[in-house]
């Protein structure tokens, strides 16, 4: 009958031999081989799927390539036209630096305001952060479906407001040049900030308590403790999260593509809708990749000016 | 010595998993190398549309499960596809794809045509005697460099449904000519009636469609035609004018009552107004036939009836813009071109396109079609089709821009008309973007075929 101490204890590791790894050929064969052969699945998915399509990219955007059937080389010149020609570029391009300048802001404010808000709730708290989140959740095109009837003039809450005896609202946000973009950035941030505030929220409760503690025996107030405590305390998310959004602003395309397609009147153009119609409208696949790139060109830029402010000694 | 072994058995079987994985697959044997007594596999992909499956379903069960009776050793095999083109233009140019390829119009065939990707079909034509059922100018939309690559379907039009019991009720006759249908209008609009249910909220290709009515019915198709073949500028005074009163009725409210209106409103809001009567008529094409009904009598809620008549022109004549809504063609990579050419020919008989008007209400080929096979249908079905099929035969038709217009000029026709309305660029200034981008296209061969015209001095 085993006791107790012989039954728990392990058995003695087994002699290994020279063959086992211990020779030098076997650890370069461990250290180097075995995690590339592992890493190697991936890698050919990645070289079929992204560097692939990025190298021929980078070939189209110098040809006159339509989509289907071989393109022509034409050097540099789809470059010139996104230079020097084309206003649709010039609009879209424009749109998007609006459109970033709304999401470096506003669902920042509203985010971190209501995340410092929610940290201090105890009970019933997990109810608003799940209702906060859910339409993060949700599909693009649900959203706006939602949304493009919210807003239109005759079903929606203006339409409603009016029936009611409050005018003035019922107006086709989605169909004036000067409110469309901005009401395309409100519907995609009503979808959004939810989940930047869930991730300022996680950031908000690693900070110690002591720190909130001390603040407020030195008498400081609910807006110094946010200041000096909370930001300094999740700055690490909020940069991460300004680059993310910085880069995603360039991307944007559906929320766009499914309330106006880019109109009216090219009010709410943007580079991801107009690389769509070049390349599958117009059949210029070509000039369409050669968008695409200073699209790739410009979170390039993002990304760099990151990592150079970072190597500067800015805690980001 | 004991684990060295295994673990490089487990590694190289890795290594072999996803070098086998990364080896082409091994390709299919055609279906005739398998012997003569084979039978024959015939893909085709049907598109189905937000609509849902109900009308391919229908042109399944009407036409090719018929067919599959009819013929020993040939079965097309048809596949329910969203999307369709997206997917088909990407099978096809991988080298794969149905043996029947369908594209939107004769101006996508083009570029694939070029490409090789399609089977010159100028011989089965002779063989198989379609000059005969086509319309005369039908078969020249699918020519590319003088060879036959397709074969038009869906022949459509549009026209000007209007609400007759508000019409009626108000003793406004119908319009006969452009400058009666703008006084038309005046008048519904005082009585405080929408003159017309348009948006481009779902479809913002709607625009080309009034677009392309009125360069047709203002400056007419002859001058469309000459302009379209070179030989006259889009920047000509006539044209200049249609675009200007299409900007007026647009500015007026005349079409959904405002401008944002025009751009936010849906089609199943536009087409309850008009069944309502808070809107009077709407421009729409022949592919809304099947069912504005919906939209009127007890069912919709209302006690009103609606009618057709041809968008009325300047000159009064009835104008029909012929368009085509998509072609059919053979793979050049299809195992079995023979089977499917006589598979087309089947399908664009005059018996197999009444079948698919009359039972799954799928607009027809440009054939010609009895009265007797079109029994059963709708009168204003028929009388549409009628008008349409006659001014084809005749000659006597006006371009619609998604037929007869290159990719690059017809959506800049769409997109950049919004700016004139917005008061961005003018109507001179739009048209002359148009003349140099078509120019451009039409230097570079880019033009679909337009078939020719007698054009009267």
């Amino acid at each position: 009958m085993a006791t107790s101490d012989q039954a728990v204890r392990p058995s003695p590791p087994a002699p290994v031999s020279r063959q086992d790894g211990r020779s030098p050929w076997g650890r370069r064969y461990r250290k180097y081989l075995v995690p590339w052969l592992f890493a190697l699945p991936i890698l050919l998915i990645n070289v079929v799927v992204v560097i692939g399509p990025s190298l021929s990219a980078i070939y189209y955007s110098l040809t006159d390539w339509s989509g289907i059937g071989a393109g022509e080389f034409i050097g540099l010149e789809n470059y010139r036209r996104i230079l020097f020609q084309d206003m649709n570029y010039r609009r879209a391009f424009l749109n998007n630096i609006a459109w970033l300048s709304f999401f470096l802001t506003v669902p920042f404010a509203v985010s971190l305001f209501a995340a410092s808000m929610l940290a201090r709730i105890r009970r019933g708290s997990m109810f608003f952060r799940t209702a906060l989140f859910i339409p993060y959740v949700l599909p693009a095109v649900i959203t706006a479906s939602i949304w493009r009837n919210l807003l239109s003039p005759t079903l929606g809450i203006g339409a409603l407001l009016s029936d009611w005896g409050i005018p003035g609202l019922d107006v086709a946000w989605l169909g004036r040049p000067q409110t469309a973009l901005l009401s395309i950035a409100f519907v995609d941030n009503w979808h959004f900030w939810g989940f930047l505030m869930v991730l300022f929220l996680s950031a908000m409760q690693g900070i110690p308590p002591e720190l909130y503690e001390a603040a407020r025996i030195d008498g400081a107030s609910r807006w110094q403790e946010f200041r000096h405590i909370t930001v300094p305390g999740i700055r690490p998310t909020i940069v991460f999260m300004l680059l993310m959004v910085a880069i995603w602003s360039f991307l944007v395309f559906d929320y766009v593509w499914i309330l106006t397609q880019g109109g009216p009147a090219g009010s709410s153009e943007v580079l991801g809708t107009l690389v769509y119609k070049e390349a599958f409208m117009r059949f210029e696949a070509g000039y369409a990749s050669a968008i695409g790139l200073t699209m790739s060109f410009l979170a390039g830029l993002i990304i760099s000016l990151f990592l150079y402010l970072r190597r500067r000694g800015w805690e980001i | 010595m004991k684990t060295a072994v295994p673990r490089t058995i487990f590694v190289f079987v890795i290594l072999s998993l996803v070098l086998a994985a990364c080896a082409p697959a091994t390709a299919p044997a055609p279906a005739g190398e398998a012997g003569a007594a084979a039978p024959i596999k015939l893909t085709h992909w049907i598109g189905v549309g937000t609509g849902g499956s109900q009308q391919a379903e229908c042109v399944i069960a009407n036409v090719i499960e018929p067919y599959n009776e009819m013929t020993e050793g040939v079965t097309v095999e048809t596949v329910l596809q969203s999307n369709v083109w997206e997917a088909m233009r990407t099978a096809v140019a991988g080298g794969g794809g149905p043996d029947i390829v369908t594209t939107p119009g004769p101006s996508f065939v083009y570029e694939m045509a070029k490409s090789g990707q399609l089977l010159p079909l100028s011989d089965y034509a002779d063989q198989l005697g379609w000059a005969d059922t086509f319309a005369p100018w039908a078969l020249s939309l699918g020519l590319v460099d003088g060879e036959l690559y397709s074969v038009p379907h869906e022949l459509e039009t549009l026209i000007l449904y209007y609400n007759k019991t508000v019409f009626e009720e108000n003793g406004w006759p119908p319009p006969a000519t452009f400058d009666e249908m703008v006084a038309l209008s005046e008048q519904i609009a005082d009585a405080g009636i929408i003159p017309f249910a348009h948006t481009n909220g779902e479809w913002r290709a709607a625009n080309e469609w009034f677009v392309g009515e009125f360069l047709n019915h203002v400056a007419g198709p002859d001058n469309v035609y000459l302009a379209l073949i070179g030989q006259k500028p889009w920047t000509d005074p006539e044209f200049v004018e249609a675009i200007d009163h299409l900007t007026d009725m647009q500015l007026k409210g005349w079409f959904m009552g405002g401008l944002d209106r025009y751009y936010t409103g849906t089609d199943d809001e536009r087409r309850v107004m008009l069944g309502d009567g808070v809107a009077a008529m709407t421009i729409e094409g022949t592919w809304a036939l099947d069912n504005m009904s919906n939209y009127f009598g007890e069912a919709a809620g209302n006690a009103n009836e609606w009618d057709i008549i041809p968008v009325p022109s300047v000159t009064g004549e009835d104008i029909y813009d012929l368009g085509i809504g998509s072609t059919y063609s053979i793979n050049a990579a299809s195992p079995n071109p023979d089977a499917a050419a006589d598979f087309l020919t089947y399908y664009f008989s005059p018996e197999s396109q009444a079948t698919l008007l009359v039972e799954c209400g799928v607009a027809p080929a440009p054939v010609t079609l009895t009265e007797e096979q079109l029994t059963g249908l709708d009168p204003r079905f028929a009388k549409a089709f009628a008008g349409l099929t006659q001014a084809s035969d005749e000659g006597n038709y006006g371009y619609t821009t998604w037929t007869f217009w290159p990719p690059k000029s017809d959506v800049y026709i769409y997109e950049e008309i919004e700016k004139v309305w917005a008061g961005q660029i003018t109507s001179e200034q739009y048209l002359q973007g148009l003349q140099d981008l078509f120019q451009q296209e039409l230097e570079a061969g880019d033009i679909p075929p337009i078939p020719e015209r007698e054009v009267s001095s």
